[in-house]
């Protein structure tokens, strides 16, 4: 806790240019705390990159911790020669990628209507929208939906489960209405169509919501794991997650029962799973952390959108 | 919407005379092109977020995927057959256990995070707390649950080592049903608190400067200007935010709570979305994995709506 200061003596001699030893106290207790929580959050992370690069023997003695011991990046070369591995990898970016660029013409298209349009309708257009936002038919309804619109075991399903939501047209909408009136009603003047305006106008003018939603959208489909397992029952079709869950989560279960016999050459195999499996969750982390330092300028942005909506 | 577009609004009884007639023909022909993007939108959201509510009916029918809803008509069976189960209860109890401690302890740690970030004097330092505490939340949950499980594994775990040099024998954390809420709880923490504090930070970025000047002329030291001036300023947020969480009570992080589970803690993992998709996806009763959805998103709704109601009577603060 902050320690109490006497006032008189800081701001006699200008404030906060000599700070008291109490305040000087409370400052290096908050710096360790937070740097305490530093290590917590980093911890996590640090500890599987450096598992994957480290010695089978340090491994299962458990002294990896911060930095890998008796480097040994055997584990990245088994995982860069497994096709499933890649396969799923390439099928993920895809499902982001046109997830994403289709999400915002999509949301694009849908909210341009309520926000510039006005239309016999639009209050029936609107409410239709924003009743999706309040009930929706949960997850087995979902699964006959997608089996009875032939989507079942393709990407396409799971694009088009996420390509709009009613939270993100709200969002993309609030946008476009703080953008002026009169751009579009003299754009229309000078004759063109609202497609024209939509996408020589608008979109050129939203770029900051466009950019925090499509971060939203990639991060979503990247990191999905249920929509993937309910609607691809094809390896060939694998998502990255799902097929990380197999070599990671369901290998758990067998390898703790070879530690268990815990003969020489087992454990050594035992240790080499917790290296590549710990590699193949770098490997997965990879094209986030590329992202993050892109996206982060809209991380409050977007939180303040999040905050306006309705 | 502005008064200058209500007045453009089709008034009530337009199909009076021919010229209002032809008025609207005019109006519909010349937002053709409003209308060639509604369309499109309206059919998207009729086959994808609509027929889902229509397929709910799967909930009355003995539902085979062959044959659809050719299939035996059942009433209320699974509802029925719901009520009666001897599990319901420990589900919705397991729900609301984890909800709750992690109402108690998580959801105050990203205010309390974005004070204590506020509050650094080193700007750098703070930035780079900052933007690391964001990290985790990138993080899938099939990669967080296999951090996990590595670090709690009572083998090679850094969990296990910790209890090896305290001389105590390692736990293993995730097949003890006792420890499935601890575990959820802590691994909550380290993916959220970062990210669930900009909210709070942006809050309290945005007090005036002014009542900081003022409380420090009156005397106030900085535990006091904590007190008094950033804490009534975020007491709103954090207000409607708690009141969302209260609200979504019986929602869970689903591919957590499936991912964390083994048959060893089931006991305290099973809750009713995980209990619907194993019914349905796995065991392929779908009609009662509908019954046991519909329940479940029933409840919820109806607990958004009571927490709105309380936070209107309360505060000036709801969400609708």
């Amino acid at each position: 806790m902050m320690a109490q200061t006497t006032m008189k003596k800081r701001r006699k001699n200008g404030d906060f240019i000599r700070r008291s030893t109490g305040d000087k106290i409370a400052d290096a207790i908050l710096n360790v705390t937070m740097f305490l929580m530093l290590c917590f959050i980093l911890y996590p992370l640090l500890n599987m990159f450096s598992i994957s690069l480290s010695n089978e023997y340090a491994v299962l003695r458990a002294d990896v911790t911060f930095y890998p011991i008796g480097f040994n990046p055997q584990a990245y070369d088994l995982i860069f020669k497994s096709q499933d591995l890649w396969r799923s990898f390439g099928n993920s970016i895809f499902v982001a990628a046109a997830g994403c660029v289709l999400s915002l013409i999509g949301l694009c298209i849908a909210a341009y209507p309520l926000a510039f349009g006005h239309f016999y309708g639009k209050r029936f257009y609107s409410l239709f929208i924003l009743f999706t936002m309040w009930f929706n038919g949960g997850i087995i309804p979902q699964f006959l939906t997608i089996r009875e619109l032939g989507l079942y075991n393709t990407h396409w399903a799971l694009i088009l489960n996420v390509l709009l939501s009613a939270y993100n047209i709200v969002i993309v909408r609030s946008y476009f209405q703080s953008i002026p009136l009169e751009i579009v009603e003299s754009a229309h003047i000078d004759g063109a169509n609202d497609f024209l305006i939509l996408f020589k106008l608008i979109i050129p003018l939203s770029k900051p919501v466009l950019a925090t939603v499509a971060m939203w959208i990639i991060v979503g489909h990247w990191n999905d794991y249920l929509n993937p397992l309910m609607f691809l029952s094809d390896r060939e079709n694998y998502t990255l997650q799902m097929i990380l869950k197999e070599l990671v989560l369901n290998a758990e279960s067998s390898i703790h029962n070879i530690s268990m016999t815990g003969t020489k050459q087992t454990s050594g195999a035992v240790a080499l799973g917790q290296q590549t499996r710990n590699a193949v969750l770098v490997v997965a982390m990879v094209p986030m952390l590329i992202v993050f330092p892109f996206v982060q300028r809209y991380f409050v942005s977007g939180v303040m959108l999040g905050s306006v909506k309705g | 919407m502005n008064a200058a577009a209500k007045n453009r609004e089709p008034k009530q009884n337009i199909f009076n005379s021919k010229r209002v007639r032809a008025r609207v023909l005019q109006n519909i022909w010349r937002n053709r092109y409003i209308y060639l993007m509604v369309i499109p939108v309206i059919i998207y959201f009729v086959l994808l977020k609509y027929m889902p509510m229509w397929f709910l009916r799967s909930a009355f029918y003995d539902y085979k995927l062959l044959k659809g809803f050719d299939s035996k008509f059942v009433g209320l069976k699974w509802f029925e057959r719901l009520f009666t189960n001897p599990n319901l209860m420990t589900y919705i109890g397991n729900t609301l256990k984890l909800n709750f401690a992690a109402l108690v302890l998580l959801f105050p740690a990203p205010l309390v995070f974005a004070l204590a970030l506020k509050e650094l004097r080193s700007k750098r330092f703070m930035k780079t707390v900052q933007t690391i505490s964001y990290l985790p939340h990138f993080v899938s949950t099939v990669v967080l649950v296999s951090m996990i499980s590595t670090i709690c594994s009572p083998d090679y775990g850094t969990l296990a080592k910790i209890a090896k040099m305290l001389g105590t024998k390692p736990i293993s954390f995730m097949t003890i049903p006792e420890y499935f809420v601890p575990v959820s709880v802590v691994s909550g923490f380290w993916q959220s608190v970062g990210w669930e504090s900009v909210i709070f930070y942006s809050t309290l970025m945005g007090i005036d400067q002014v009542l900081y000047e003022a409380a420090k002329i009156d005397g106030a030291n900085r535990w006091q200007q904590i007190l008094h001036v950033s804490l009534p300023g975020v007491a709103n947020t954090f207000v409607l935010l708690l009141i969302m969480h209260v609200g979504q009570m019986l929602n869970v992080n689903f591919e957590k709570v499936y991912l964390m589970q083994n048959n060893l803690n089931l006991s305290a993992s099973e809750m009713l979305p995980t209990f619907t998709y194993k019914t349905g996806m796995e065991s392929h009763n779908y009609g009662y994995a509908t019954a046991a959805g519909l329940f479940n998103s029933v409840v919820s709704v109806a607990l958004v709506y009571i927490a709105n109601a309380i936070s209107r009577k309360v505060g000036e603060t709801s969400l609708f």
